[in-house]
């Protein structure tokens, strides 16, 4: 799932300064499963800004929207009947469905509420662990199914690295494994250790962000 | 939120919502408002205190009331296992939010008892009442979303 996280209330309050009547949209997909922009989200943060103005003085008129996904524009339309009656938007989704609001919206100011942070899975109650970097050129099938991109801090292609620690954990962060050791780890419990000292063909980076924003055209589905 | 100077006039308004499995077995369930000393309450029953969500404790006071009491069971004694550990981290979670923006994480409370009566709840939001008293009436009084 794409992983955000609230901005710091502070943030959101100051960027509400000076609007009245505020739509505030969530989106029940990615976000809501990493409790970010959900309607549960949507309803704790109604309250918490209104309070947090009223407190600098401030009236404003919230209203909340959860939008089953919000980086689709037959969802984002949805809120045509509302947006007449606010001066300003404030979202909870991820960039990719505040870009399509602010897209459809484009005379309203849009707020982002939260970061988006990563691609990640839910590894624990409360804990959201990155595992996709997006990069283009899925080496998973050569990494036993681990990726050295998202989850080595330092992407290496032929880990481990010298900084490993004695417990396993990667030397940047104490409570991140590293995952060069996981891979080693996995290859010698299928018998294929020998598949990680193959030569590989440079990875491709020209397909990453480094190339310039993404753009995939399919013309069958046109 | 800083210490207000008391008002012996504020009568604050206390929401208590409360675990039905706190209650005595020969205790007949109470809700809605109830007369108290010094105080008003308002009593919701919860079929678990694990039941109530961060937003509702917020939106109770966004809506003008000056404490939300929650009662749940004792930790090991919940008959959802987890329902008033789950209520405490809920809790704190709100009180977290409402010291941001200086509403003060003492206007709720959770209390953990068993065996009670309608009016040891009462008791228990009089003891919040006392502590909201200290802050003064809910800013947001007269507000609704």
């Amino acid at each position: 799932m794409i992983v955000a996280e609230w901005k710091p209330i502070p943030e959101l309050l100051a960027s509400l300064k000076g609007h009245k009547n505020v739509l505030l949209v969530g989106c029940a997909t990615c976000v809501a499963e990493c409790a970010a922009g959900g309607e549960r989200e949507v309803l704790t943060l109604a309250p918490v800004l209104k309070m947090g103005l009223k407190d600098q003085g401030q009236e404003v008129n919230i209203i909340t929207r959860t939008l089953e996904r919000q980086c689709e524009p037959e969802f984002v339309e949805e809120l045509a009947e509302i947006a007449p009656q606010v001066d300003a938007i404030m979202s909870l989704a991820c960039g990719i469905g505040m870009q399509l609001v602010a897209e459809r919206f484009i005379d309203l100011p849009l707020y982002p509420g939260v970061n988006t942070t990563s691609l990640a899975i839910r590894e624990q109650p409360g804990l959201w662990t990155a595992r996709c970097a997006a990069c283009g050129d899925c080496m998973l099938g050569e990494t036993f199914g681990l990726c050295p991109v998202a989850r080595c801090a330092k992407s290496l292609m032929n880990g481990p690295c010298g900084g490993t620690r004695k417990d396993g954990k990667c030397e940047v962060d104490e409570n991140t494994e590293c995952i060069w050791r996981l891979i080693v780890e996995r290859a010698e419990a299928k018998g294929r250790l020998e598949d990680l000292v193959k030569v590989r063909p440079s990875k491709n980076w020209s397909n990453s962000g480094h190339g310039g924003p993404k753009r995939m055209l399919r013309e069958d589905l046109r | 939120m800083a210490a207000a100077k008391p008002d012996s006039n504020f009568s604050p308004e206390i929401v208590a919502l409360y675990c039905r499995q706190c209650l005595d077995a020969e205790e007949r369930p109470q809700e809605g408002a109830r007369p108290a000393k010094g105080f008003n309450a308002r009593l919701v029953m919860l079929p678990c205190s694990g039941k109530v969500e961060a937003y509702q404790m917020l939106r109770i006071l966004e809506q003008g009331a000056d404490g939300v009491l929650l009662v749940g069971c004792p930790e090991n004694a919940c008959r959802f296992l987890v329902g008033s550990r789950r209520a405490e981290k809920r809790l704190t979670h709100a009180g977290q939010l409402l010291d941001l923006v200086n509403m003060g994480a003492g206007r709720l409370a959770l209390k953990r008892a068993a065996d009670l009566t309608t009016a040891d709840i009462l008791a228990l939001a009089g003891q919040l009442a006392e502590r909201v008293k200290t802050l003064g009436p809910n800013p947001m009084k007269g507000d609704s979303l």
